[in-house]
């Protein structure tokens, strides 16, 4: 029988990991931090006038023409939830299913999910000509009619999911702070820390009761979020399944969108964690290369179905004798838009292969630059899917190319200033890993790494 | 802020504003401050009245009001004073709501002062006419509460019926054209100054008396104008020059050559079996196309019985596009094919009365191996010939326009004119006893005047409906010559390329804006009603001209008898026209109505026809002599060959947006003129598409935008002219080249096709505006074409029909249901409907820029395919406008409901509930929908915006938007039949497109009523098919499958049935 490796390395004390894992939180930012969260800040700022420029001037500011309705903020829309996968499948599905390895990463993967799906959030609502209507996505009873919505729109049941994903995993996110808050509550010394995370944490007080009801909610939040990582992204399938299009009118896109959501938020969540480590070297005991090896080889799994995917897609458009269906998939890979087909398959199915290595899945540098490409590939996905697919459609006469122009650049780099500015804070302000999840774990494997040059000199440094 | 606002900042204050007084009086004050008058007291402090207890006192109750109206600043402890906070707060909160109130009313007035014909909400229709030079139109202009905005044609009109050709649907843009001037403008030193009309009456007057008065016009093809040129040259001793950059100058020299008269006959399409057409492009833009279309059409409404177009093309012109079997060649070929095709009748089958005469046979014997020349076989040439013999007096020969301006553009009509001839065509298919008896205009004439105007001898130079400053090549010296002209006077509507070089530009009036007539052929009148009064202090330059008579006292009696120009035009209508109506019905039985009635009348419907046409006309004798000068010619080189757009035509309407963004039938490029050549001479001569190439003649070299053209000959390139105009507006500005400019002269006449050009390659990139996607049709069923052979055998040839099925029952139609058909066969692709659709529906144009970018807003489109390899490629056409489908798969994906289904079967769209998510066009498979992706609408600029329908509701930025099947004519129908108490019926309505369609091909009626058209080509005609039927999204819209008569068995030769129509049981 294996030995189990250990889940936090260092023989940590329960206090050591209190300290190891408020540290940022207590302590002033460095230059590094601050630099970084400048840029992004900036960025950020960028992409706010960049939408506001969009929204008062029109969306023909972007790439988006006829016959290409949709292009670049449906594309990153997409992308980012994806991303946002990640974080519910590891908090949720992985709790459910005991996988004590998660504690470790649970937190910041679902940090990164709230942030992806705020990121992704956006773009429904500007992506439309008429952005201050909005509103009249939603059923509710007005003074038009009542005009009421159109249940049979995919582009409906989409508000919802999506809707529906970003409030529940946010609610589980901060429960799953609770405990957490009220640590950094009864540690601080300054009164307005005490008052925020004393407010944070909804009166905690760490007895048997709290923990009590606190277990059930976790167990049951979980529980609901479960089906939500399947649901969301089987539903913004169906924004292109349920439609006509060629290339879009199959039934695969939701296992095959829910493969490639986890794929692409697995990708996200080894970037970021890559980067975690090196800001806070602390966090290395804690988020072990063990840890990044699982999720790597989740990567090469999720990969190689996102690889059956493709492949499957061919040979349906084939099998199916239908003409346009046949030729969509002919111009992905042979049309003017091949060079972003093939930037998607070497991305997503070819470069992963390299985790069937035992040394590479577990080298940091190579597993940094595996999920840049995981994410470049995944956005390239979302762009085969939808512009690829609408811009040769039935008509021939109707072909055209997708205008891209600067605005579609700004918008998709801007959207990761949002993001990075959201997460570069999260780590300054919330403990990024669970430390009442993980103080249970830290005897798990022990025994194998009793080594004593194992032993981290953890004194000092507060 | 505003008036308004302001009113309500002191409504609400005003309250506030009153209360110190009213809350003021003694009488309220608290009893404890008072003198102890009722005679109570509490304490002896208070009957003392002693100020502690006073002050104690008023602070007793926290709430007193006057307590604080009595504290001083150092008595508030730095706190508010109630009364001040409320005070304050109202303030503020009154400020605050301003911001908040409802928009400022702005009231409007009732039309009190009705205009006696107007109905407020109906529109009104006059009759009138269009002239651009070549071709002429009756037209039906329809106002709404005073201005014109739209144009059609007048049903009862018998030369276009109620079809219109592009350009003139485009004319109504330029009546509100923006750049138009304002009123009368002196040019001097290169700018223009406002003056007035009497200032420039006196000093233009003082200039005609000194004599050397030449008036230039373009082709004058109305009695009154002419009428009144010849009085007021006569008057002073002036001379009188007609020219037009597409003059008919070839066709009349030739007639003349050949028969002695001067005249441009007129043709009768819808009599001929068998057309062949050398580069007569009568289709598109040749002499009157609108009126050729309905013939050439009706000629093949019964694909059974249905004529034969064989073309002989040196450019893709329209007319080869739908041409049965389509020749291509070069310019220098042109009297080669004719006279070859004399000579296989004639020589080779002994055929026809010329066939014994040895002059004739020895003048052909050059052109015996024309079919070797020309790369084609001998089978097809005989065969050619053979069945032109066979349809003899049921034939026509035709050639003519700018591509046929060769050196030698005489000989080619004069054999044009033997070989019609020879079929016996003249005299049955060729009316050239009555025919358009307007088209005068000659370039020759045009040289002599520069040459006049070079000497000096030119004093005065009256220019009228032309621009020779631009469509004369700068090799004819017109720019140095006008320097030896004492004074020039344009009447152009703005200061155009002309009017840079003029003394004065006298704006005439817009043609809505004036009386005038026409005589479209000879026998057919129209009159020209105003329909709007003259919008800016413009005069017609009949008037000035009149004036300047007056002035000066010369001029006929009728100039000086009449104190308009309609009373003018009436005066001539009176002496010429009603006195041959009269003359006419005093030899019948009827006695004739007075003027007065036969004017109203003439009014009211809008054509006087005298019925020359009717009466049969006997062959003319062809003069043999004539062919001596025809002879065989051999050229080798790049062959140029300079062609007039369906769009743009000469030029005088490249300042109107709608036209220049509508793309050429054949190329789909808008915006841009090029350099068309084979794919083989692009390759050979390393030239590339999307870049910019040189084209050498004559020692200059321009560089120009390059386009393959599928199916030119090796040898030509070709260059439309119409663009790049330098002063007819933002719009027209250096679009484009002026290729008028590539033109020589040569004995005194224009040389505008087949001059030996050079291209070389740059590296300079530049994108033409294409909208078309894709050449070809994939494979797919989009275009069903069978050969009148296959038609004969089955009429519905290659035409698949799919067996679909639905799982649901559908929607039910109990009342009408909308439906369209469309003939393939009829269609040939002019793009009128694109025009009148973006009239009728306020359709914005969006520039080049953002054509390039697949932003284009037309609601209907004219799709065009190329059949066969790219040497020899047939066009195909096909409008697609929304297809109305029963099961429309834009429907269910709107998230807002903003586009559903009407209960008589139409996809409405409701453009105010719209967000704009655009999941309703991904999901069209035909793409018919168009978003507003800007504000297109809103900065249109004044007065443009007075065209606008006010039936259709002009879209905003964000918004979805597509063909309604001209919902609101079905709606003006319905209220009209209600008000009649009778049920809708066939022809009521009208859309747009079909209305304005010179083929009709595009029908439209209610499919629930059996009787009607639709209904019966949905149910029984078998080439009817749905585009992309196996889709099942039930269109509404019915194709009728493209016949051609082209002596082939199958059209795709080596397959079992079609092989495109193989595909897709999706």
């Amino acid at each position: 029988m294996m030995k189990r490796k250990a889940l936090v390395i260092g023989h940590k004390t329960l206090q050591e990991v209190t300290e190891d894992i408020v540290a940022p939180v207590e302590t002033m930012p460095g230059k590094g931090w601050i630099s970084l969260f400048l840029s992004a800040k900036l960025l950020f700022l960028f992409y706010i006038i960049t939408i506001a420029i969009v929204v008062s001037t029109g969306m023909g500011l972007l790439g988006v023409n006829h016959p290409v309705g949709w292009g670049t903020m449906i594309v990153t829309f997409v992308f980012w939830i994806g991303i946002g996968h990640a974080g519910t499948l590891i908090s949720a599905i992985l709790f459910l299913f005991r996988q004590k390895w998660r504690t470790s990463v649970a937190r910041t993967a679902e940090a990164m999910t709230v942030f992806a799906v705020m990121t992704a959030g956006i773009f429904p609502l500007i992506h439309t000509g008429r952005p201050w209507l909005d509103y009249w996505l939603f059923p509710y009873p007005n003074q038009r009619g009542p005009l009421w919505t159109n249940f049979r729109s995919p582009l409906l049941w989409d508000v919802f999911a999506v809707s529906t994903y970003a409030t529940v995993s946010m609610v589980f996110w901060y429960i799953g702070l609770v405990p957490d808050f009220a640590t950094i509550r009864d540690r601080a010394r300054h009164k307005i820390r005490r008052k925020v995370y004393g407010a944070l944490s909804l009166g905690w007080r760490g007895r048997a009761r709290d923990w009590s009801h606190y277990e059930m909610l976790y167990l049951l939040l979980a529980g609901l979020s479960t089906p939500l990582v399947l649901s969301v992204h089987t539903i913004v399938s169906f924004d292109f399944a349920v439609s006509n299009v060629p290339g879009w009118h199959t039934t695969i896109f939701p296992p095959y969108f829910v493969a490639g959501a986890i794929f692409s938020g697995f990708g996200m969540v080894v970037t970021l964690m890559t980067l975690v480590r090196i800001g806070f070297p602390k966090f290395k005991d804690y988020i072990t290369i063990d840890h990044m090896e699982v999720m790597n080889k989740i990567i090469m799994a999720t990969g190689m179905m996102v690889g059956y995917a493709y492949a499957c897609e061919f040979f349906i458009a084939w099998y199916s004798g239908n003409m346009y269906e046949k030729f969509t998939f002919i111009n992905r890979a042979f049309g003017p838009y091949s060079w972003a087909y093939w930037i998607m398959v070497s991305c997503n199915v070819l470069i992963p292969q390299i985790f069937w290595f035992k040394k590479l899945r577990r080298s940091i540098p190579i597993m940094f630059a595996v999920s840049i490409f995981v994410n470049i590939g995944m956005w390239f996905e979302r762009f085969v899917i939808t512009v690829t697919s609408l811009h040769r459609d039935f008509l021939p006469a109707n072909w055209g190319n997708y205008a891209w122009s600067n605005y579609d650049a700004a918008i998709l780099f801007g959207s990761f200033g949002m993001f990075l500015t959201l997460f570069l804070l999260y780590l300054r302000l919330f403990p990024a890993i669970s430390i009442a999840e993980i103080k249970p774990v830290i005897h798990v494997g022990q025994e194998d790494c009793r080594k004593p040059d194992q032993k981290v000199d953890h004194k000092g440094g507060h | 802020m505003s008036e308004i606002n302001k009113d309500i900042v002191q409504k609400q204050t005003q309250p506030e504003a009153l209360q110190p007084e009213a809350l003021q009086p003694e009488a309220l004050q608290p009893e404890a401050l008072q003198p102890a008058q009722f005679g109570y007291w509490k304490s002896l402090a208070q009957w003392n009245q002693d100020s502690e207890f006073q002050k104690a006192a008023a602070q007793e109750f926290q709430s007193s009001p006057l307590r604080e109206e009595e504290l001083t600043e150092e008595d508030r402890d730095g706190g508010w004073a109630r009364r001040e906070f409320l005070k304050l707060m109202g303030a503020s909160l009154a400020m605050a709501s301003t911001a908040c109130i409802r928009r400022p009313v702005q009231k409007i007035v009732p039309y009190n002062k009705a205009v006696e014909e107007i109905t407020f909400g109906l529109p009104n229709y006059y009759t009138s006419s269009y002239f651009d030079g070549a071709e002429s139109l009756g037209l039906l202009v329809k106002t709404r509460e005073g201005r014109p905005i739209k144009i059609d044609g007048n049903p009862k009109h018998p030369l276009n019926g109620g079809a219109s050709s592009t350009r003139a649907q485009g004319s109504i843009l330029s009546l509100y054209d923006p750049e138009r001037l304002h009123g009368p403008r002196k040019i001097s030193s290169g700018t223009a100054v406002e003056t007035t009309w009497a200032e420039a009456d006196a000093s233009i007057v003082a200039q005609l008396q000194k004599g050397g008065v030449v008036v230039l016009t373009g082709a004058l093809n109305s009695p009154a104008t002419t009428a009144l040129v010849k009085e007021f040259t006569q008057g002073f001793k002036a001379k009188h020059v007609q020219y037009e950059a597409l003059s008919s100058e070839e066709i009349r020299e030739g007639q003349k050559a050949s028969y002695g008269d001067e005249a441009v006959p007129f043709y009768h399409f819808e009599k001929a079996k068998i057309i062949v057409s050398v580069d007569a492009d009568f289709l598109g833009t040749w002499l009157a196309p609108t009126a050729f279309t309905r013939q050439f059409a009706a000629g093949r409404k019964d694909p059974a019985t249905m004529n034969k177009l064989v073309s002989f093309d040196s450019n893709y012109s329209l007319t080869g596009a739908n041409a049965d079997i389509r020749v291509k060649i070069k310019p220098s070929q042109q009297v080669d094919v004719v006279m070859g095709l004399a000579h296989e009748i004639v020589v080779k089958k002994g055929a026809s009365k010329f066939a014994a005469q040895s002059s004739v046979k020895s003048a052909l014997a050059a052109f015996a191996e024309t079919p070797t020349k020309l790369g084609i076989s001998h089978e097809l040439f005989s065969r050619l010939a053979e069945d032109l013999w066979k349809h003899k007096g049921q034939s026509l020969i035709v050639a003519g326009g700018l591509v046929t301006q060769t050196e030698a553009a005489k000989d080619l009509q004069v054999a044009v004119n033997f070989l019609n001839s020879v079929l016996e065509n003249d005299g049955a298919t060729v009316d050239g006893r009555s025919g358009f008896s307007g088209l005068k205009a000659s370039t020759k004439a045009i040289f002599e005047l520069i040459e006049e105007m070079k000497k000096g001898s030119v004093k005065t130079l009256v220019i009228h409906g032309v621009n020779p400053n631009y469509t004369l090549p700068s090799a004819a010296g017109f720019r140095e010559a006008v320097k030896n002209v004492g004074m020039i006077i344009s009447s152009s509507d703005r200061v155009d390329e002309t009017g840079t070089v003029s003394s004065y530009v006298l704006p005439d009036n817009h043609p809505m804006e004036s009386w005038g007539d026409a005589e479209i052929i000879d026998g057919v009148y129209t009159i020209q009603q105003p329909t709007i009064r003259p919008m800016y202090d413009t005069r017609s330059f009949q008037l000035s001209l009149m004036t300047w008579a007056k002035i000066a006292k010369v001029g006929g009696k009728r100039i000086s008898s009449s104190d308009s120009y309609y009373d003018y035009v009436q005066a001539i209508w009176k002496d010429e026209i009603y006195s041959q109506v009269a003359k006419a019905a005093a030899k019948g039985t009827n006695k004739a109505a007075g003027f007065e009635s036969f004017w109203d009348q003439a009014l009211q419907t809008g054509v006087v026809d005298l019925g020359k046409q009717t009466k049969s006309s006997p062959a003319r004798t062809f003069k043999l002599d004539a062919l001596n000068s025809v002879k065989a010619k051999s050229a080798s080189g790049l062959e140029l060959v300079l062609y007039p757009t369906v769009n743009l035509g000469d030029g005088r309407f490249a300042n109107i947006s709608w036209l220049q963004e509508l793309p050429d039938p054949v190329s789909k490029i808008c915006w841009d003129n090029f350099a068309a050549v084979s794919l083989a001479t692009a390759e050979k001569l390393q030239l590339k598409e999307k870049t910019l190439v040189e084209l050498v003649i004559g020692g200059r070299s321009v560089k120009i935008p390059l386009y393959i053209q599928p199916g030119l000959h090796n040898d030509v390139v070709t260059v439309a002219i119409g663009y790049g105009r330098t002063a007819a507006g933002k719009i027209a500005n250096n679009v484009g080249v002026n290729a008028f400019d590539f033109a020589k002269i040569e004995k005194g006449a224009l040389i505008a096709s087949g001059l030996i050009v050079e291209l070389k390659p740059t590296q300079e990139a530049y994108k033409l505006a294409c909208v078309a996607g894709n050449a070809t049709m994939e494979g797919r069923k989009i275009v069903a074409e069978a050969t009148l052979t296959e038609y004969l055998k089955e009429k519905g040839a290659n035409n698949h029909r799919h067996k679909t099925f639905s799982i649901w029952s559908g929607h039910q139609y109990n009342g009408n249901k909308w439906g369209m058909a469309v003939d393939l066969n009829s269609c040939t692709g002019c793009s009128a409907c694109m025009i009148a659709c973006q009239a009728e529906n306020n359709i914005p144009v969006v520039g080049k820029k953002y054509v390039l970018q697949g932003r284009e807003m037309h609601w209907m489109r004219v799709d065009r395919y190329y059949v066969g390899n790219p040497e020899n490629a047939e066009a195909v056409f096909q409008p697609v406008m929304c297809q109305q489908c029963d099961n429309a798969p834009c429907e269910t994906v709107c998230p807002v409901l903003a586009t559903v289904h009407s209960s008589e079967g139409l996809n409405d769209m409701t453009y105010n509930r719209c967000v704009g998510t655009r999941y309703c066009s991904n999901n069209c498979p035909y793409k018919v929908r168009r978003f507003n992706w800007f504000n297109f609408t809103g900065p249109v600029e004044k007065p443009l915006n007075l065209q606008y329908n006010p039936d259709v509701t002009v879209r905003p930025r964000g918004v979805m938007e597509k063909c309604t099947f001209c919902v609101h004519r079905i709606k003006a129908a319905r209220n009209q039949s209600r008000l009649e108490n009778r049920e809708l019926k066939e022809g009521d309505i009208q859309t747009a497109c079909e209305q304005v369609c010179p083929a009709k091909a595009i029908i439209f009626g209610d499919l629930n009523d059996p009787e009607s058209r639709v209904a019966k080509i949905f149910k029984e005609e078998p080439r009817a098919y749905g585009l992309l039927e196996e889709f099942n999204a039930a269109p509404a819209v019915r194709y009728l499958t493209k016949i051609r008569n082209n002596d082939q068995e199958k059209r795709f030769p080596g397959t079992e049935g079609a092989s495109h129509n193989k595909g897709g049981h999706a």
